[in-house]
């Protein structure tokens, strides 16, 4: 091997390595600078990071603000699971088994989820409590992890259900204020974004996008929750002794319509919400219409008194309590003689009602009963209210002008009835009726203030001012609501029997019991209507809903302070001992 | 000649030095004790650097003595690492001796072995080269012991560079180019055959052939070319890196060529590709120029094996190759890479010193010892 030949040689590895260098040379510039912009755009994508942050939904207090609290968010912890991995460490039998065991849950339902190939979650349980969370989080198992959430809390369970509403899973508000200020309610998610290594584990500093989540606004109601308590407990009572159907009860502010408390039943525990039959849900106080019966009487006596058609002492024939109108009977539940106009409400005299409506006439009575607020939704800010049902003359039938005056033919709400009588107790001015009193921000700044707003003027003063003094007298002794009179105060209001319609006319056994009125008579305050469906076995406004009228109206005055304190009562038959 | 060795000196120092940046910017991604990977490679590189500089100062020859010590300490070590309970195994293979919290790997021994083992022979029986027994079949048998060593470790990509360097000083030294293509065939058939029988490797080489039928081996191919995709022509920046972060294994050690890619682009890559063809250069003019064949074979030997260590593994970190262990010299993490490849590097120092020294005349003329035995 001469020097030549090995330098000769040299050069053949020489020439093979730098071709090899050159082929190299060209794969680099391939690879960087070919047309990858599409793999680069992926791959970015890939080891990017998204993530919502939920902002929590803001809190729900009654009329004396934050401190009582009756809607919440509660952070918990979603127990989860990636299927994939799970799978992968072909551990699916033990972990569905430790998993079921701490969390209480079914074996083979748990197995069901776990064994989803290419799945990467599924939520095992929703709303874990804490200590269950903690344990999952200490157990350890391949796969599985926890998760923030927020779940809607309602502290005190069934109490004001229908008025509050829930929060569906979706975390949208789906009855009462919860729905008609989802809008404010619910916080307003942020966005987290940033860069993560192969663990799905973010990379420091590479947080590109942060926007903290904003809690919702907060919202005080013109539910007193002292009042709600009085209510809800008489009308759990009420549903006790008489087992209606339903019941239903609102105490409103006469003087500004702020709605004191708001009760249907039967009830439901909102924490449970999804346990709920629909019909459980339906807050009947706004939701369902009735013939009011009776109550709708003031309405036409106070049309006609304000038309100047008839004074309180106007005499009217009662017919001995049966009439025939158009060949029709209509009769008084007493028979009476003549009877004044005052005597003729106090008695509830359907005679004399239809009477004094065809006086009037149709058109005017139209226009009052329009006025009062029949036929319309009164605008309250809850979801899900009826208009009632009040047709215009031109659809009425013959008998008509004689049975719409007394609550037949014309459907109503409970708030409609009510809202008349507060009519009448505030001197003529119909006020809107509304539960939101106020909305603020998370920093405590004003976002709304509910205002009271006059809808409508529908009587003079002075016609109130005498409405109010006779119905005053219905509580009194021989008035058909003597039962909801109560001590040490003057209460103003109208019993309620109507028959319920039913295929081809009314039911002879099925009655909608009801109180409407307010007081004090002289100076009204607050108006209540209690409503009672079908109450077995008896079946009179007079028997059912009076006296859960009085005994709301005692507790209640008593709270608010419109009845002083009665010394007297608290210190006799006392024996101090010696 | 004369600016060669300073020219190859300033090359291994530009390396050096970029791998110790890439090696803390890629490691410390990975570590909670963000120095761990920096220290210890900088405690290596100053063994390194004394052994280097020890190396390049005495005459090469000295090697000519040293064959048989040499020999018998890097065979020792070999048969230790084997040892279970000696060699720490990681990832099914033993290619570690552990002492003091120190890991070496005997294979690196190996390569300068057989290229001063195979230098020493083919310069002593140059002249009869060309004959089967003494140019190919003794060689290849004592070669084909040490690969056979290294290969039990299991080290596969050592075994392949062993042998291909081995062949290509015999094939420089006179060996039969028909022998050399003979021994390198019948060497890739048997590596084959292994392959063939080990699940691991083959679906490595299948995840070559069809990266989309085997996306689980494809994984690591498939990194590191995403990799070069984000890089684009100047990179996302030092220390930007994201496949770093666990994305694409070995990041730190044999892949550390796809993390220069992608946070400083194709103007370091192409740095890179050239300073090692500025070593090839530098490394066969030093050779070409050695006073005799023993330093042309050592010289050519220790070009051979690092050039084509770094275009080996660049190969397969571009994808143009099916996945093996090879550290990219000098810059991949890795103590007794790093303390071979710059020993070997004072070799060619050696070599260039002695060359110039003799052109001089301060130093008498070599003889050329191979024809008297």
């Amino acid at each position: 091997m001469n020097d030549r030949r090995m330098l000769g040689r040299f050069g053949v590895c020489a020439a093979g390595f730098l071709l090899l260098a050159a082929g190299l040379g060209a794969r680099l510039a391939f690879l960087h600078l070919g047309p990858h912009e599409a793999r680069r755009e992926r791959l970015d994508q890939l080891r990017q990071f998204h993530e919502e942050i939920s902002g929590r939904r803001g809190e729900i207090f009654d009329r004396s603000g934050p401190g009582n609290i009756l809607a919440m968010d509660l952070p918990v912890k979603n127990v989860c699971a990636n299927p994939s991995v799970i799978l992968a460490s072909n551990a699916v039998a033990s972990v569905a088994s430790q998993l079921a065991e701490l969390l209480s849950l079914d074996v083979d339902a748990v197995a069901v989820k776990l064994n989803q190939p290419g799945r990467r979650y599924v939520r095992v349980q929703r709303f874990a409590e804490a200590d269950l969370a903690a344990q999952v989080d200490a157990s350890g198992l391949p796969g599985v992890y926890l998760e923030d959430s927020n779940v809607r809390h309602y502290p005190y369970g069934s109490f004001l259900c229908h008025v509050l509403g829930f929060v569906n899973y979706e975390g949208g508000g789906s009855a009462g204020v919860e729905q008609r200020l989802n809008n404010d309610l619910k916080g307003q998610s942020g966005v987290m974004e940033g860069r993560v290594n192969a663990f799905r584990q973010e990379v420091y500093l590479s947080r590109g996008l942060y926007e903290p989540g904003r809690e919702g606004h907060s919202v005080e109601l013109t539910i007193d929750r002292q009042v709600q308590y009085i209510v809800e407990k008489v009308i759990d009572g009420l549903m006790q002794e008489y087992t209606p159907m339903g019941a239903w009860c609102i105490v409103q502010n006469v003087k500004t319509g702020e709605i004191l408390a708001m009760v249907s039943r039967p009830a439901f525990d909102l924490n449970k919400f999804f346990e709920a039959d629909p019909q459980v849900r339906l807050n009947r106080s706004i939701g369902i219409n009735y013939e009011p019966g009776s109550t709708l009487k003031s309405a036409t006596f106070a049309a006609a008194l304000n038309e100047g058609i008839v004074t309180q002492n106007t005499v009217f024939d009662c017919e001995n309590g049966a009439w025939y109108y158009k060949g029709k009977l209509l009769r008084d539940a007493h028979s009476y003689g003549k009877l004044t106009v005052a005597e003729g409400l106090l008695k509830s005299s359907n005679i004399m009602t239809a009477k004094i409506s065809l006086m009037l006439g149709n058109d005017r009575l139209y226009k009052y009963l329009r006025a009062f607020g029949m036929g319309e939704p009164s605008g309250i800010d809850l979801p899900g209210e009826e208009p009632g049902i009040f047709h215009p003359p031109s659809k009425w039938y013959g008998i008509s002008p004689t049975r719409i005056p007394i609550g037949q033919g014309i459907a109503t709400t409970a708030l409609q009835v009510l809202g008349i009588y507060c009519t009448i107790a505030n001197a003529g001015y119909r006020m809107k009726p509304y539960v939101v009193k106020r909305i603020t921000d998370p920093d405590g700044r004003l976002v709304f203030e509910a205002q009271p707003e006059v809808v409508a003027r529908v009587i003079r003063p002075d016609t109130a001012a005498l409405m109010c003094e006779l119905l005053a007298k219905v509580t009194e002794e021989g008035g058909t609501g003597r039962r909801a009179g109560i001590e040490d105060m003057r209460v103003a209001g109208k019993t309620g029997t109507a028959q319920k319609p039913v295929r081809g006319g009314y039911s002879p056994t099925d009655y909608i019991a009801s109180f409407v009125g307010f007081l004090p008579a002289d100076d009204p305050e607050i108006g209540i209507i209690v409503v009672a469906d079908t109450p077995k076995p008896v079946h009179t406004g007079g028997r059912v809903a009076a006296p859960a009228f009085a005994a709301i109206a005692v507790d209640v005055s008593r709270y608010l302070g419109l009845q002083i304190f009665n010394a007297d009562v608290a210190t006799s038959d006392v024996v101090l001992p010696d | 000649m004369r600016r060669a060795a300073p020219l190859l000196t300033s090359i291994i120092f530009a390396l050096v030095v970029l791998g110790l940046v890439m090696l803390y910017s890629t490691s410390s991604a990975r570590t909670v004790t963000p120095h761990f990977y920096l220290q210890r490679q900088a405690s290596w590189l100053l063994v390194a650097v004394l052994a280097g500089v020890l190396v390049a100062y005495l005459d090469y020859h000295v090697w000519q003595r040293l064959v048989y010590p040499l020999a018998f300490v890097t065979i020792l070590l070999l048969v230790l690492v084997l040892i279970p309970g000696i060699g720490t195994e990681i990832n099914g293979s033993s290619r570690w001796l552990r002492f003091g919290g120190m890991g070496f790997q005997p294979s690196e021994l190996a390569k300068l072995l057989v290229i001063v083992g195979m230098s020493v022979y083919m310069s002593r029986f140059g002249h009869r080269s060309g004959e089967f027994k003494l140019g190919f079949f003794y060689p290849i048998l004592a070669m084909g012991a040490v690969c056979a060593l290294v290969a039990l470790e299991p080290d596969y990509g050592t075994t392949v560079m062993v042998g291909l360097v081995g062949m290509a000083v015999m094939f420089a030294g006179g060996t039969r180019l028909f022998y050399v293509l003979g021994g390198g065939t019948l060497g890739m058939s048997f590596i084959a055959v292994v392959v063939y029988f080990n699940r691991n490797r083959l679906g490595r080489i299948l995840a070559f052939l069809y990266p989309d039928e085997n996306p689980v081996q494809a994984y690591h191919l498939n990194q590191s070319l995403s990799s070069f995709y984000l890089g684009g022509a100047l990179g996302v920046g030092l220390g930007n890196s994201i496949q770093k972060r666990f994305y694409l294994p070995e990041a730190h050690t044999d892949f550390i060529l796809a993390i220069i890619a992608e946070e400083l682009g194709l103007i370091a890559t192409m740095l890179v590709l050239l300073l090692f063809v500025g070593y090839f250069l530098c490394g066969m003019t030093i050779s070409a120029r050695a006073p005799d064949p023993f330093g042309r074979l050592l010289g050519f030997g220790v070009t051979m094996m690092i050039c084509m260590q770094a275009a080996i593994n660049m190969v397969v970190v571009t994808g143009l190759g099916p996945t093996k262990g090879l550290p990219l010299p000098f810059i991949s993490y890795g103590g007794s890479s790093l303390v071979l490849s710059i020993m070997m590097s004072a070799v060619l120092l050696s070599i260039a010193r002695t060359t110039l020294r003799s052109d001089e005349g301060t130093l008498r003329a070599i003889k050329d010892r191979g024809r008297h035995v």
